[in-house]
Order: C-alpha cells, then sequence, then structure tokens
C-alpha cells in the first residue's frame, strides 16, 4: 500500500508516495538518491543511517515512512558540499577523523545537534552524547579531538558575529 | 586524507551505490540445519512467481550444464549453492533475483526443501575423536596453487590442514628445563561487523562478466570467477569501490559466484545486499583451543615450547589452513627458544565458515603465548616486564622457521609500552600487594603488557604502473583496494615524492581488473611496503622512459640531463627545460607508461616449518591500565598504548589511526565480543544488539599511539593489523596484575572474571601452569 507523505528534505518542499511499510531510509535512497545514510545494521544500533529529523538525529532505518509526514530532514548532503564545507566537516577533515568514512555522515550530523544543545561539551559529553554512533574502524580519538574542534570554531564564529551585530567587532 | 572532502559529505561512491538499467535485486536462502542431506528440492512455485527473473538450486549445477560450482581457494570444499548436503545453520542453499528484494524474499519462501539431518560436531576438539561426524566426506579436491604451502592430507577425518614446525630437540629441550607449564587457551568465533556490508553488482553482456564488489581482492575474484564460469581472465571484469571497512572479511569469493549465476540466468544486472544477520554467517575470526607447554629454566630463560594448536576453520575451508599455518608458525612469539615443537590445525565443524580477520591467526596465538608469559614469571617471582626483556628476539637471532633476524626493535617496543604505563618494578610484585590500591571500595587498577611478532604474506607480488598526461600529470593505476586505510592517499604520496611532482598532480585509481595491473591481494598490512614498493620501481621506469626522450629531443645524452620538479633540465643551463608533458607530445607518443613490479621471496618447509616465513617482521607492544570492581567484575580501560616498529612512516596520521583502530578492535574482543551458539548450531547473537562492538563509551580513556622509525632510509613496515594480536592478553594481563583473576577463555566478560576471582582469591597464587622438576 502507497502513502502521500509531504515532507521537507534538505531545505526543498516534497511529496512522495511511498509504502506504508518502507523506512525514512529505504524513501531517501530510493527515491531521493541520498546515498550519505546507510544502513549498517538495521536496527538503530549503529547510527550510520542517521538523519536529522526537526533537528534531533534519528535512525532513519527504524522510522516509517509515513511517520515524516510533515517533518524536517536533514541528511548529511544538505549540511554542505565539496567546496562549501560545514565547520564541523571541515574539523573532521582536520583532524582526519575517519577511515572508511560508512560512519561518518552520522557521526557528523549527531555533533551538530551536540553542540546546539551544547557548545562546550567535555571530552566525557561527547563520548556520551555520540555513543549511538559506532566507527568500526576506530577512529574514535580523533573524532573526538574533531568535535571539540569544531565546538571551539562554532563558538568563534558565534562570537565574531555578535561583534558584528553590536558594531563591537574589531575587524571592521 | 586526498578524498576527504567526499568522506564527510557522504559521497563516497561505495559499492551499494552502483545502479544499473534493468537491474534485479537478489536475495540468498539458507539451511536452517548444522548437518543434513538434502532430499529433494521444488522451486517450480517460485519460478512461476511473476517479477521472478531467477531461481538458482542445485540442479543449475549439473554435468550437463556445464558448471561444477564447486570453488575454494585452498581446498574446493564449497559450493555456489548447496548440492548433496548443507554444512552449517546459514549454508546458502537456493537464491532468487527478482524485480526487489521483498520479492525475492517472498519467492525464497515458495521454495519447497527437504532435508534428512545429520549428526553434526561444532566444537574443534570433539570433531578429532574417532566418529566424529565427518563434514566433508570425500575429502574435497586442493587447489594445485597451495600445493607448497599446505600438505594435503588423507581422507576420513575433520583435519583440514596440519602445519607442523620442529625446530631443535623437544624432549632434550625439556629435560633441559628447571620447569614446566602448560595451559591451554581459547579464542572465541569473533564478527568483523565492517559497517558496510558485503555488496555485489553483477552484469553479463557479450558473454563478458563484470562484477563491482566489495572485496579486498579484486585478482582472486577474478581468477576464481573465471574458473567457476570457464572463461579466460580476460572475459571476467572486476571493479572495486572503496570499502566501508573490510577487516578481512572481504577477502575469498563472498556474493560474487550466486550474483553472477543469478544474472547469467536471468539475463540482467543483479545487485546482492547482505543483511547484517547474513554478515554473521558469511565469515568470521576462528574459535580456536591452543595448549602451550614451555620449558624454563629457574632463572628465567625460555628452553623449549610444544604447542597444539586447533582453528576451527567452520564448514568451509576458505583460507583457513593458512590461518593455521601463520598462527602457529607465530606461536614462539618474539622470544630466543632453542627447542621448538609445533602442531597447528584447521578443522572442519559444522559452524559458520572461519576465515581471515585482522591478525590471521596471530591474535589467537598472542592470547595464548603472552598470557602463559605473565603466569611463569608469576611463578618464577620473575617481573613480567624483566622475564621478556631477558628472552627477546635480537639481531642475528633466529626464529623458529630457522630464518636469521635483522631489524629487530623489541627492546625499545617493549620499554617505550612499559614506559608509557609507568610501569616499575612496584608493578611486579604480585600476590602480596592485593587487593591493590584504587580509586574507591570495590576498584583495583592493574597494569598489563604484551609483544607480537607477526609475519607479512611471503612470498607477495604487486604490479603497478603510472601513467604519464599530455600535461604532465599523473594516473596511477593500481589493484589495491581503499578500504579507508588511505591506500589511494599514501599511494599517491609516494608516486608525488619519486616524480617530484606535487600530489595533487597525482590521480589514484580505483581497482578494475581490466584496466589495472595484477596485485595478489589488498590484506597482511603489504599495500604500502609492497605496492608502495611497485609504484616506486614503475616511478623509476616512468623517468628513465621521460629521460631518454628527452635525451633524444633535446640532441643530448641523459648524462647531461637532470629530472627536478615535474621538468628535465639540461645539468649546468637549468634554464633549457622540458616539463614532463611536453616531453611526452613533443616525443609523438602521447602519453608514457611506467611499470613497476615488487614481488617477495619465501616459504615454509612442509615437514618442518624451516624456510623464510616473512620477508621482514612486524614487531609490536602493547602497555595497558585497567580498572577492575570487584564487585560486578566489570573492567575499564584507562590506558592502551600501541607501539609499532614502522621503518618508515609514510603518512603519520594514517598511521596513528591505524595504530587506534587496531587497539579499538582488540578491546572489542578482549571485552565482550563473542559469536554464541546454542547446542544446534544456531548462532544466537547475529545483530548487533546482541553483539557489541566498542562504542565512545567503551574504549579506553587514553589511546596513546607510538611508531618508531629508523633515523633514516628505513623499509616500510606496514601497520594495518600488527597491534590488534597483543590488546587481548594485555588487558588480560592488567586484569590479573589488578584482582588476580586469570582468565583463559576470551572474552574478560564481568562473569568469567567474578568467576575467575573465586575459583583463585585474591591471597593464592593464580596460575594454573603446573610447574613441574624436570
Amino acid at each position: 500500500m502507497k502513502q502521500i507523505v509531504k515532507l521537507k528534505i534538505n531545505g526543498a518542499a516534497e511529496e512522495t508516495a511511498v509504502h506504508t511499510h518502507h523506512t525514512l531510509l529505504e524513501v531517501l535512497r530510493d527515491e531521493f538518491k541520498l546515498f550519505g545514510a546507510r544502513e549498517g545494521c538495521g536496527i538503530g544500533m549503529c547510527g550510520a543511517c542517521t538523519v536529522l529529523m526537526d533537528g534531533k538525529p534519528i535512525s532513519s532505518c527504524l522510522l516509517l515512512a509515513p511517520l515524516a509526514e510533515g517533518k524536517e530532514i536533514v541528511t548529511i548532503e544538505g549540511l554542505g558540499a565539496p567546496g562549501k564545507l560545514h565547520p564541523i566537516q571541515q574539523a573532521f577533515i582536520d583532524h582526519n577523523a575517519f577511515q572508511c568514512s560508512y560512519c561518518t555522515p552520522g557521526f557528523i550530523l549527531t555533533t551538530k545537534t551536540l553542540l546546539e544543545e551544547n557548545p562546550t561539551p567535555t571530552p566525557e559529553q561527547v563520548r556520551a552524547y555520540l555513543a549511538g554512533n559506532l566507527c568500526r574502524c576506530g577512529s574514535y580519538v580523533k573524532i573526538q579531538e574533531a568535535v571539540l574542534d569544531a565546538a571551539a570554531r562554532l563558538r568563534r564564529a558565534e562570537a565574531s558575529n555578535e561583534r558584528r551585530e553590536t558594531g563591537n567587532d574589531p575587524e571592521t | 586524507m586526498l578524498d576527504a572532502h567526499q568522506r564527510v559529505t557522504g559521497c563516497v561512491p561505495y559499492t551499494d551505490n552502483v545502479e544499473l538499467p534493468g537491474m534485479l535485486h537478489g536475495r540468498i536462502g539458507r539451511s536452517p540445519h548444522a548437518h543434513a542431506r538434502i532430499l529433494h528440492i521444488d522451486a517450480s512455485a517460485a519460478e512461476r512467481m511473476a517479477g521472478v527473473a531467477a531461481v538458482l538450486t542445485r540442479d543449475d549445477f549439473t554435468p550437463e550444464r556445464g558448471y561444477s560450482g564447486r570453488y575454494g581457494r585452498i581446498f574446493q570444499d564449497q559450493s555456489v549453492v548447496a548440492s548433496d548436503k548443507v554444512r552449517f545453520v546459514g549454508d546458502p542453499v537456493a537464491a532468487v533475483a527478482a524485480i526487489n528484494e521483498e520479492r525475492a524474499e517472498e519467492a525464497l519462501s515458495l521454495i519447497k526443501i527437504e532435508y534428512e539431518e545429520l549428526p553434526a560436531v561444532f566444537d574443534e576438539q570433539e570433531a578429532l575423536r574417532p566418529g566424529a561426524p565427518l563434514v566433508h566426506h570425500p575429502r574435497p579436491a586442493q587447489q594445485p596453487a597451495f600445493r607448497a604451502l599446505i600438505q594435503d592430507l588423507p581422507g576420513g577425518s575433520n583435519v583440514c590442514s596440519h602445519f607442523k614446525l620442529r625446530r631443535g630437540d623437544i624432549e632434550a629441550g625439556f629435560r633441559q628445563s628447571d620447569f614446566v607449564f602448560e595451559d591451554v587457551f581459547r579464542s572465541p568465533a569473533a564478527q568483523h561487523v565492517p559497517l558496510e556490508p558485503h555488496v555485489t553488482v553483477a552484469q553479463f553482456l557479450e558473454g563478458k562478466l563484470t562484477l563491482w564488489t566489495s572485496t579486498q581482492m579484486p585478482h582472486a575474484v577474478r581468477s576464481q570467477m573465471a574458473e567457476l564460469l570457464r572463461l579466460p581472465l580476460s572475459h571476467v571484469r572486476v571493479i572495486v569501490p572503496s570499502l566501508g571497512g573490510g577487516f578481512g572479511s572481504k577477502g575469498s569469493l563472498r556474493l560474487e559466484p550466486i550474483a553472477s549465476f543469478l544474472a547469467l540466468k536471468a539475463g540482467r544486472p543483479v545487485k546482492i545486499v547482505l543483511r547484517r544477520e547474513e554478515e554473521f554467517v558469511t565469515v568470521c575470526k576462528h574459535p580456536a583451543t591452543i595448549r602451550v607447554k614451555t620449558g624454563v629454566r629457574k632463572d628465567g630463560t625460555l628452553v623449549a615450547r610444544q604447542v597444539t594448536a586447533h582453528f576451527n576453520t567452520g564448514a568451509y575451508s576458505d583460507v583457513g589452513p593458512v590461518v593455521a599455518r601463520n598462527g602457529g608458525s607465530a606461536m614462539s612469539g618474539p622470544y630466543r627458544i632453542p627447542h621448538v615443537w609445533i602442531d597447528s590445525y584447521a578443522v572442519w565443524t559444522n559452524l559458520v565458515p572461519a576465515g581471515a580477520l585482522r591478525g590471521f591467526g596471530v591474535p589467537q596465538a598472542v592470547w595464548a603465548y603472552e598470557s602463559q608469559m605473565d603466569m611463569i614469571a608469576e611463578r618464577l617471582g620473575l617481573d613480567p616486564l624483566e622475564f621478556r626483556r631477558k628472552n627477546l628476539l635480537r639481531d642475528d637471532d633466529s626464529f623458529a622457521t630457522g630464518e636469521k633476524l635483522a631489524d629487530m626493535h623489541f627492546d625499545a617496543l617493549l620499554e617505550h609500552a612499559a614506559a608509557s604505563v609507568q610501569w616499575s618494578s612496584e608493578d611486579a610484585r604480585w600476590l602480596e600487594k592485593y587487593p591493590r590500591n584504587g580509586r574507591s571500595g570495590s576498584l583495583r587498577r592493574g597494569k598489563g603488557l604484551a609483544l607480537v611478532i607477526k609475519a607479512t604474506i611471503t612470498p607477495s607480488m604487486s604490479v603497478a604502473a603510472i601513467k604519464l598526461n599530455e600535461d604532465g600529470s599523473l594516473n596511477l593505476l593500481t589493484s589495491s583496494v581503499e578500504c579507508g586505510q588511505g591506500a589511494k592517499t599514501v599511494l599517491a604520496q609516494i608516486t608525488a615524492a619519486a616524480m617530484q611532482v606535487p600530489v595533487e598532480r597525482v590521480s589514484v585509481s580505483d581497482p578494475d581488473t581490466d584496466l589495472t595491473p595484477y596485485d595478489q591481494q589488498t590484506s597482511s598490512s603489504r599495500t604500502t611496503f609492497s605496492m608502495g614498493g611497485a609504484v616506486t620501481r614503475a616511478a623509476d621506469d616512468l623517468k628513465l622512459q621521460i629521460l631518454n626522450h628527452a635525451a633524444e629531443l633535446l640532441e643530448l645524452s641523459v648524462a647531461d640531463l637532470i629530472l627536478e620538479d615535474g621538468r628535465v633540465a639540461v645539468r649546468g643551463t637549468p634554464a633549457r627545460s622540458l616539463s614532463y608533458g611536453e616531453i611526452a607530445m613533443r616525443a609523438n607518443q602521447g602519453n608514457l607508461i611506467g611499470r613497476g613490479a615488487f614481488s617477495t621471496r619465501g616459504g615454509l618447509d612442509l615437514e618442518t616449518g624451516q624456510g623464510v616465513g616473512s620477508v621482514h617482521w612486524h614487531q609490536g607492544a602493547i602497555g595497558c591500565e585497567v580498572e577492575v570492581d570487584l564487585e560486578t567484575g566489570k573492567v575499564r580501560v584507562l590506558q592502551l598504548n600501541p607501539c609499532v616498529f614502522a621503518g618508515k612512516v609514510v603518512n603519520p596520521r594514517l598511521c596513528q589511526l591505524q595504530l587506534e583502530g587496531s587497539a579499538v578492535f582488540g578491546l572489542g574482543q578482549a571485552l565482550f565480543e563473542a559469536m554464541v551458539y546454542d547446542d544446534r548450531g544456531q548462532l544466537m547473537n547475529t545483530n548487533l544488539s546482541d553483539y557489541n562492538i566498542p562504542s565512545f563509551q567503551d574504549i579506553a580513556e587514553r589511546i596513546n599511539p607510538f611508531a618508531l622509525e629508523h633515523v633514516s632510509g628505513g623499509e616500510i613496515h606496514g601497520v594495518g593489523e600488527t597491534l590488534l594480536p597483543p590488546v587481548m592478553a594485555a588487558i588480560g594481563n592488567a586484569v590479573y596484575n589488578a584482582v588476580g583473576a586469570r582468565v583463559r577463555d576470551l572474552p574478560l566478560t564481568p562473569e568469567k572474571i567474578l568467576r575467575a576471582l573465586r575459583e583463585a582469591p585474591c591471597s593464592s597464587p593464580g596460575s594454573a601452569g603446573t610447574p613441574r622438576k624436570a
């Protein structure tokens, strides 16, 4: 059985007919050809299928597609692209925080929400928040470095935005 | 990494991204029995189903059809789909290609299969008892290529292979020993769990097969598929996109035979993607039982070691005989032992087939010998650091294989590992110290050390080609597989340095057996060393061609020219120069192609295990500190410090990632990873909820990798696997050091630690070694 679902994917309003038993992950990959979310375990344990739904990380392999009705979905493709990377993506590159990279989109998207909720996480908080994303290559040390560095970068960017808004930016 | 942008934007083109016009989806029907004869298969209802394009059963592999359907790297013991018998729960018995996976699964459910259940055997030692059910009978044919490597044996038993190593006089050795210790250590089956599952897309066009497949061995897949399909190698093309991890699982043939025969039968391309639960029944780490008997003098000098190792290779041998050989030949460890006697067997059982897993038999070996080293040290009242130091292999010593060793660095590695955890003689005071001081009530801290010596595959061969383009940029054509280890980055760096061009002017190919030269495999920590060597030689060949053409164009001799910064200049007149691209075009060559081959020689005698086991030896050490909760048995790893001899590091970041990754991977196998079977051979934990791999919350609080290099001009040593094997023993030794609980059976679960605490309370010695006066 199919059902029409209206949702936003990476900022664009979409309307698509989905099988009611298909997951959001299947729809993103099969219908929209967004291959950045991947099935690693199929039961929500590994985090390779992580996408943001209304700003929060979810396992898209566990969400039946009709339940995404009216939701705003962001995949790794919507965060940044080669040439205009998000600061978190740049931090992952600068710290070489990946090996095979199957897990990387999930880590980056979860990090985005972490840093929105907590712009100054401790290493322990990073580990706890990212515990639902598994990296079998074991790049955790460098992922932690990248996340902490991304936090610092985002704080600096935020501070310089505020200075510009208040006219106190010494660079202007 | 050079391909970093695609890695953070979700754009890595893995095999699962491949989609072809008319492509079908395949699913595999699997045996519910551990051992059963197939009486009857009726697939007619499945074949009639709408949307089903092909059904594959044993009926497709008859002499009249011309395909045997039999394959196997070493023994031809595997079938594309089961023929006479099924041999483990999960054995492929039928397959369907349909318009989508759901339809294919529906069709599978309509295939009627009648089985006659047979007695099954699961334990590697029970399988050797007289009267044990025979997994393969008659004995499968051995592949000729492995005759020099693996002894063929008489039929009528479950012994798949027997590796022997004989050095010195073992009986005399034990007579010369003051004490003899005998212990048994076990490792369970464990999973690779690459996050990317196995994926294969197969397409037949005009009698030629093209495969896009997640393999670490493009050329081995090509030759085996050509044999199965009775095609020339030219008519099997294997393309390997980037892998989402392999760790040895993506070695031998996996999905390629079923996908190819489905595609052949359907006349349309077929894709198969394994589900996670299917990964668990496709290949795993060998369960192993290793008995170690070590003779030692009172002063701590090792004299003799006898080993009987049984590697449970499951229902199909895959590379099991080589794993048993590699693990067996490593059992003397990085120590001088004059008298060594090793028998290492691969044994067929009715479990999931075991194959290569990061470390290739050596993790099981190190778990045994490094655990026992600490047990012996304690019984002799020695500091385990000092005990190891006393027996280390050094330059000009002979290994158990008889080969003379050079470039040995165990002294430096051991000292570094010990210093990394501030090991002191205090730490060696064994029993009087319990309970040791911890942070609070029930928490106790302890430190552990472990060493590893490991072969890299020998003999081995790699070939590379470098194509010079009209603008002077370079394409490196290589069959090395990018698994996330950074093969492309490192090989681009080596190419750029050899050709004296910026690394941005080099592009590295994916493996494509139609276009890229031969490479044995991406495994055994060999790519940077072996393919790197081939690339260097290809660059030498290309530079010579460039110089010869330049000399002709400039009407000078080669001796008058120098090659620098991507140009050829006239010696003494640097302004007179030609770029690489200009040379290629003006010499009317279009492209120039340099080619280089790198190979190593060696091998071990089948009766004595003497010869050359490795072109050079990988060396490593782990220093580890843990905290154990006496009440719960829970282990927290505080530090895990992998130290490796790398010779020369090409890319420090990637080297660190390999060391950190090995430490994390080993931590999982040390503390919780084990495949659990019920008494009928049904695997109980085929998902990532019941089978855990290390998460951010499990890893060591501190991981400090260290790579030892030559001051200058060292030979490259691969670092992909070396540091996984010693992790388990280092953690096991640290747990004992903390609370006096000696576990001999991996993993070190809280239950086992509590049981060991009860059996060997802190007040009494914990070693089960039976010291006896000789």
